[in-house]
């Protein structure tokens, strides 16, 4: 009789057990090689999101709470790589849903599989136009258009007193940085701004002494460059070496991340970016509370400051969870519909997509002044004072 | 300030830094007959010992690199005794293909080691300059050349003048004849590798104070010091300094007329050159 019973038991606690599914996530970042630095950042947020979300219940699929499970692959920032494990993801290891890699470059090619086998992939790690340039109906991307990137601090720049007048364009051969040129070319047109020197240079150049003589010679007011945190990092100290001080010097990449002021030390002071994203209380979210606490739990656990890479990559994992939730169910072709209706509040702002996928959120224009990073220009006003025009290297402290 | 000017001192700066880079490549390549394809990773470990000298017991990176330099010695000492020596009568390709795997590895454990964060170092005069003729001359860039020139001069008198290098070139053309006299081609080989281990950690140290560095620099420098090693030739020490300089000098004066995009189309533009014109390198025998 106790035998019936314990039987019982043990088959409704093992159908049970049965029945508690996860959701799987597959992603192929760069943990390795030379994008490792960046790529990590994703690693990092999706599993600090999906432990977060998992911890708080999970995803209600329907009537069910299921975990979400996280396959992440290393694809040695090779590109070719990835597009092979994001095919294993799909096909060996079945995964329900996709998020990105980092780079344009990776996620152009990866998005093409995911389209394919028509599953949706989230991605925070490129902002390249020609990613929704395709008509892809699957892909979706939490990194505002490469084309925009410069848009506040342009405008910032036509309020600055004496403003500049002359622009020295950089910007390396890749996808991302190539959209964002010539996205800033006609931004600088109409802002009437007069463009000196337009030149783009081989990815990991290392040698800026011709394109900083260029400069120096052509009295360019403000510098513009466009590449990666190698390039600007060799730019910042070969600019040093060489005396070329512009009144003003934005970089893409860079200023946002803290292993990039710790090696430049105080050389980076005075270098202005953008970032989509900062932590701000404002930015509310259901599992994280606000941005600040998001931030501050993440150092504690990661040891360094997430910036908006890390942001975006935490972004696209809500996006998902938020569109399954919406569906009602796994099947891709409804959570690809409700991820098109998206519209939340999170830690990384509002999360909606435009009808190519891509989400619009406006770029604040930083400063590194003293070792931190300030926030200068968001669209409305100047919230804190920009340091221009900058002083000759000798003067700086 | 003149433009032009500027640009061929830059050029001829850079062309400094690139002779340093092959003159440890060269060396090896010359007198043993291998190829080195871990040259890179070893001037990547050159880089971090110097950064980590730096940072961790505060010596000046120009007091560091002869330690730098002891400590890639006997790195690359060890790799020859221990896993070179295995193959270096073997098939060149054999050479290629371990020095590859060891490339492989030496970046796989600096992943590990220091992750992929880069580091610069960043002594207080690394910006310093001064003015001459209204070009500007970065300090360091100077200094490294100077370094070259004088590492190249040292090694090509080393290789004539003194008893180690007459033993290491008479392995090199007659390895019986030198045996007879004495030579013990596994100590003069294993030498040999480890001064070329020398120069790149030296090299290294350099870069580190100029450039940045993180594991993966390695790569693109090994290309690079072929391409140096080629175009100077392989018979005269002193050819590094000829093919460092054409290469700066080539890449600035495109970069400067037909823009940055195009520098590496020149540099092996001019590689292709060299091998189609003159295959023993500008500074090789015709003969």
């Amino acid at each position: 009789m106790m035998l019936r019973y314990l039987f019982f038991a043990a088959a409704l606690c093992s159908a049970t057990a049965v029945g508690a599914q996860t959701v799987t996530f597959g992603a192929s970042v760069q943990l390795t090689g030379p994008v490792a630095n960046t790529g990590r950042y994703y690693k990092d947020a999706y599993e600090f999101a999906i432990d977060k979300i998992n911890a708080a219940g999970g995803v209600k699929v329907g009537a069910q709470q299921q975990k979400i499970a996280l396959k992440l692959l290393d694809n040695q920032s090779d590109v070719n790589l990835s597009v092979r494990q994001y095919t294993q993801l799909l096909t060996q290891d079945k995964v329900n849903f996709l998020l990105g890699p980092f780079a344009s470059n990776f996620v152009l090619a990866d998005s093409s599989i995911a389209e394919k086998s028509s599953v949706p992939m989230v991605q925070g790690g490129g902002a390249s136009d020609e990613i929704y340039a395709r008509g892809y109906k699957y892909i979706f991307g939490t990194l505002p258009p490469a084309t925009d990137y410069f848009g506040s601090t342009i405008e910032a720049m036509q309020k600055l007193n004496p403003a500049p007048k002359t622009v020295a364009l950089l910007y390396a051969d890749d996808s991302f940085d190539v959209s964002v040129a010539k996205g800033t070319r006609d931004l600088l047109k109409k802002a009437g701004l007069k463009t000196v020197l337009d030149e783009r240079y081989s990815t990991n150049a290392t040698d800026f002494s011709v394109l900083l003589s260029q400069i120096k010679s052509n009295n360019a007011d403000a510098v513009l460059v466009a590449g990666h945190e190698t390039e600007v990092l060799n730019f910042i100290r070969q600019a040093k070496s060489l005396n070329v001080s512009p009144k003003f010097y934005s970089f893409t990449v860079g200023v946002p991340s803290e292993d990039f002021r710790k090696a430049l030390g105080k050389d980076a002071n005075g270098a202005s970016g953008m970032t989509a994203w900062l932590p701000s209380t404002s930015l509310k979210d259901k599992w994280f509370g606000d941005a600040e606490q998001f931030a501050k739990a993440y150092k504690a656990k990661f040891g360094y400051d997430p910036d908006y890479h890390a942001a975006a990559g935490v972004a696209a994992v809500e996006a998902l969870v938020n569109a399954i939730e919406a569906a009602g169910s796994l099947d891709a072709n409804k959570v690809r519909d409700a991820l098109a209706k998206t519209n939340f509040e999170s830690v990384y702002g509002r999360i909606a997509f435009n009808e190519k996928g891509q989400i619009n959120l406006p770029q604040i224009m930083i400063q590194i002044q003293n070792d931190k990073v300030v926030p200068i220009y968001a669209g409305k006003g100047f919230e804190n004072k920009l340091e221009y025009p900058l002083p000759p290297w000798d003067k700086r402290q | 300030m003149s433009l032009l000017a500027q640009v061929l001192v830059s050029g001829v700066l850079l062309g400094g830094l690139y002779a340093l880079m092959a003159l440890g490549l060269a060396l090896v390549w010359g007198v043993l007959n291998i190829v080195n394809l871990s040259h890179g990773a070893l001037i990547m470990l050159g880089a971090y010992v110097t950064y980590f000298l730096f940072t961790g017991a505060h010596l000046d990176p120009f007091i560091a690199l002869p330690i730098t330099a002891v400590v890639l010695f006997v790195v690359g000492y060890v790799i020859e005794r221990g896993i070179l020596n295995y193959v270096i009568r073997g098939p060149m390709f054999n050479t290629l293909l371990i020095t590859f795997g060891i490339e492989v590895v030496l970046t796989y454990l600096a992943q590990l080691a220091f992750s992929a964060d880069f580091r610069a170092i960043n002594p207080s005069y690394a910006g310093a300059n001064f003015a001459l003729a209204g070009v500007t001359i970065p300090l360091v860039q100077v200094v490294v050349f100077a370094v070259a020139i004088g590492l190249t001069i040292a090694m090509w008198l080393f290789l004539l003048h003194t008893r180690i290098g007459r033993g290491i070139r008479a392995s090199a053309q007659n390895l019986v004849a030198a045996r007879l006299y004495g030579v013990d081609p596994k100590r003069i080989y294993a030498l040999t590798f480890g001064i070329g281990s020398a120069l790149a950690g030296v090299t290294g140290g350099l870069y580190g104070t100029v450039s940045q560095i993180n594991p993966y620099i390695g790569g693109p420098l090994t290309a690079k010091s072929f391409a140096i090693a080629i175009i100077g030739g392989l018979d005269n020490p002193l050819g590094v300094i000829v093919g460092g300089l054409v290469l700066g000098v080539v890449e600035s004066l495109t970069a400067l007329y037909f823009g940055s995009t195009y520098r590496d189309v020149a540099s092996f533009g001019v590689l292709l050159l060299v091998l189609i014109l003159r295959p023993k390198g500008l500074l090789g025998r015709t003969t």
